[in-house]
């Protein structure tokens, strides 16, 4: 069926689903679309994430009006949204559905409108939206649409063909408007994203099965090689609390909202989507029998799923509680690393939620955190620059008050937890927070996953290469001698505490020297070496 | 007739100026193994700690006994018919508790008043310390309930640890649970509130956290009186209190040790500052 005129909810599912498909099988291309040569916050992983979780709870959808599906699809997005694209991609399916609320079907001219609406809702929902990335992409394809629609042809295939052929053209000139890009000679990845996703969608509106199945998605900067690699998928989103309780409710005049809120009372993370006729019931619960009795007198109950979560997990959560004093406020902190996890655990954090720089949580995995901890206020250090953005996105999912303290660093993250005061409410310590992770240095150490020229350096693939700040200002062979490096550019004679966190691949015997050294080069130093287990890194370095 | 004044020796006030003001020091008893010293009396600070590097066990301490603090007041009360006790706080030390009981078991008849000071070193100390004053010229009991009253409200310390283990062998740790087992080198500021240790901040360096003792201070706009308390750094103290003294140059700042029985508790290297003042 090849929809022209108009398209119905079941339309906007199935094309959509299409463009997950597709989006699939360039996500590690477009996860190689790196501007720094380091092990990276994933991209295309973190956007097909996001449309994953979209597509599933538009099949959960009961109204089946593009009102029904782009309001399921944009809750999906919501608490399904990974990494700095994936928020954005959210945000563009926010506007689709407020454009396409209360509509059966709509029309090509409707469709463009929904996509600038899209557009403008994804610049609002940033305090500092950047030109040469997603944003640029998502706009300049709503132009031609509306365009198109208004002087071409009001037809649906042709309208999102000109999309198409917009996003492409303003994917491949977004290294003319990023200079970063530019220099790493890369378009931007989650504007490849985006213009991957749109194509699916044309080819379905196309009829073009054959296409979708057997080709590959092109990738719109071909001069670059690209260097495939696996997709990190983060298993287990779940964070565990109780039991895992799953179901769904048939039965007539059923009241989802209501069902809710009753139901947040009785367990965590509670998702309740449906209709008055179906609704499917997610919880965490540490009474999964006290939850199955309260809905049974509603309908009929199918697709029963109860999982005892990681009790080593929950025993882990009870001791974290025992061991804080009774404070108002509790700290979420996105850490990887066992060795970092103890760190950010014994200075106080609530609850750690695994991730970092090349595992980017959801949302839901942030929301979920939230939800568990005991506190009415929750503190989020994100601790890595682009996991800021999904944590933003906490607040509106939850009833809890967030304050997000924007730390891109794991020293900045230290910091901030160091500066927390027992004693002071929530605003004043995000102050202090805010004000702690500022005083701090950050220099990170990785290896380039391949070879590039940057900032004026040659760097080969495998080289050592250094960072102050998230600038990219050091490269050479060795890891410890790029570190020495990068510090020399730091007044180390002002400076009174440098914190070595060593990685999972960087022996204590390689750290310690390093610490050695710098102990006798500045005397007046307090060098601590920690044991941080982070993967790809060998070494974290915080300088205050 | 002077109304006397009695504390125990948590207060670690100076014994000088216990004596200048007839303050009555109740000592507790610090012991290592079987050997028992009086605090401050048979023991000084630094004797405690040379003896707490060489000794196999922790020591322990204790209360002096109830009959200890009956002679005292009965003793007292051959001077004077009014005795104001200020306690430790009895959230950490059962002092208070003997205080209140001994009342009853004295012989003579004497009117005496225990107060719950709800601090302990130095801020117990000065707020014992303003009370001897307005005895000495001349305040009544009933003034003197008043005036601590207030002034308990008025006092304030913190401390910097180089350690919270002993605190926590001896069970004084408080909600400053929350603070151990840090995997990084921090040194935890800590201080009083509701009677009970309290995790107030984590510097990450001496240096800050010595700062963080200046600007706690400073951040009262007027002060009684102060003190800068240490256990086994001297010259950290007297640098902090010269910091002190240019910027208070009107305020008495004392210079005080820990008590052992104190020692005992919070460890080596600490360093406080009390202060008797009101903010904002």
């Amino acid at each position: 069926m090849t929809p022209t005129k108009s398209i119905d909810g079941q339309d906007l599912r199935e094309m959509f689903a299409a463009a997950a498909s597709w989006l699939e099988k360039s996500s590690a291309d477009i996860d190689a679309l790196n501007v720094f040569p380091v092990p990276d916050g994933d991209t295309g992983t973190n956007m097909l994430l996001t449309m994953r979780s979209t597509v599933e709870e538009s099949q959960l959808a009961a109204d089946h009006s593009v009102s029904g599906v782009a309001k399921a699809m944009s809750k999906g997005a919501l608490v399904g949204a990974r990494g700095n694209s994936g928020v954005i991609l959210s945000q563009i399916f926010n506007g689709l559905s407020q454009a396409m609320d209360g509509k059966d079907a709509i029309t090509g001219k409707e469709l463009a409108d929904a996509l600038a609406k899209a557009s403008a809702v994804a610049y609002a929902g940033l305090s500092n939206p950047v030109e040469g990335t997603i944003l640029t992409v998502i706009r300049e394809a709503s132009e031609a649409a509306q365009e198109h629609a208004a002087t071409v042809s009001d037809d649906i295939v042709s309208v999102v063909e000109a999309t198409v052929n917009a996003a492409k053209e303003s994917v491949a000139k977004t290294p003319t408007l990023l200079p970063v890009l530019m220099e790493a000679g890369v378009v931007d990845a989650g504007g490849q994203g985006l213009y991957t996703i749109l194509e699916g969608v044309l080819h379905y509106l196309k009829g073009e099965m054959e296409q979708l199945k057997l080709r590959r998605p092109w990738m719109v900067a071909s001069s670059i090689p690209l260097t495939a690699k696996a997709p990190q998928m983060v298993g287990a989103e779940e964070v565990p609390y109780g039991y895992c309780t799953n179901f769904v409710i048939k039965g007539e005049g059923l009241d989802p909202d209501k069902l809710r809120k009753r139901l947040e009372k009785r367990g965590q993370s509670v998702i309740v989507v449906g209709d008055d006729s179906a609704v499917r019931v997610h919880i965490h619960t540490l009474d999964p029998g006290d939850v199955v009795s309260y809905v049974v007198p509603l309908g009929t109950l199918h697709q029963i799923n109860i999982r005892n979560m990681d009790e080593q997990y929950r025993d882990f959560i009870e001791m974290q509680k025992e061991r804080m004093p009774t404070v108002e406020v509790a700290i979420v902190a996105v850490v990887v690393g066992e060795g970092l996890a103890n760190v950010f655990t014994s200075l106080g954090a609530t609850f750690i939620v695994p991730g970092g720089q090349t595992m980017n949580p959801s949302t839901k995995d942030l929301l979920q955190a939230v939800e568990a901890v005991s506190s009415e206020k929750v503190i989020i250090l994100p601790n890595n620059k682009n996991i800021v953005l999904t944590a933003n996105q906490v607040q509106s999912l939850t009833e809890k008050t967030i304050e997000v303290v924007p730390t891109t660093t794991i020293p900045q993250g230290v910091a901030a937890l160091l500066a927390f005061d027992y004693e002071a409410d929530m605003e004043t310590n995000a102050q202090n927070m805010n004000k702690a992770k500022a005083a701090v240095k950050s220099v990170e150490v990785t290896r380039a996953v391949r070879s590039t020229a940057l900032g004026g350096l040659d760097i080969k693939k495998k080289q050592a290469i250094g960072f102050l700040n998230g600038d990219l200002v050091a490269v050479g062979d060795k890891p410890d001698a790029v570190v020495q490096d990068v510090l020399a550019r730091v007044k180390l004679d002002e400076v009174e505490v440098i914190t070595i966190y060593y990685g999972d691949d960087t022996t204590s015997a390689e750290a310690e020297a390093v610490g050695d050294t710098l102990d006798k080069q500045h005397p007046q130093l307090q060098v601590e070496v920690v044991q941080g287990g982070q993967p790809y890194y060998n070494y974290i370095v915080s300088v205050e | 007739m002077t109304v006397k004044i009695v504390t125990d020796s948590l207060g670690d006030i100076p014994s000088d100026v216990a004596q200048e003001l007839g303050i009555t020091i109740i000592p507790l008893t610090v012991h290592f193994g079987e050997e028992v010293y009086r605090d401050g009396v048979d023991l000084t600070t630094e004797q405690f700690y040379q003896k707490l590097l060489k000794s196999k066990a922790l020591p322990s301490t204790q209360i002096a006994s109830l009959g200890v603090f009956v002679q005292t007041y009965d003793k007292l009360a051959e001077e004077s018919d009014e005795i104001l006790v200020i306690a430790n706080s009895q959230k950490m030390s059962a002092s208070h508790e003997a205080m209140v009981e001994a009342v009853g078991k004295m012989k003579r008849p004497c009117r005496v008043e225990v107060i719950d000071s709800q601090w302990t070193v130095m801020a117990q100390g000065l707020i014992v310390i303003a009370a001897a004053r307005a005895a000495k010229k001349g305040a009544g009991i009933d003034e003197l309930t008043a005036l601590t009253e207030k002034n308990i409200s008025r006092a304030d310390v913190r401390m910097a640890f180089e350690t919270l283990n002993y605190l926590e062998e001896g069970g004084r740790i408080g909600k400053a649970r929350a603070f151990l087992g840090s995997k990084l080198k921090v040194t935890p500021i800590l201080g009083i509130r509701e009677g009970e240790t309290f995790p107030f901040s984590r510097e990450h360096s001496r240096a800050r956290a010595i700062d963080h003792l200046y600007y706690f201070a400073t951040s009262f706009s007027h002060i009684d009186e102060m003190a800068v308390e240490h256990a086994t750094t001297p010259k950290e103290a007297d640098a902090l209190a010269k910091r002190l003294k240019s910027q208070f140059p009107k305020t008495h700042i004392y210079r005080t040790m820990v008590s052992p029985v104190i020692g005992a508790h919070v460890g080596p290297r600490v360093l406080g500052v009390a202060v008797l003042g009101d903010r904002g």
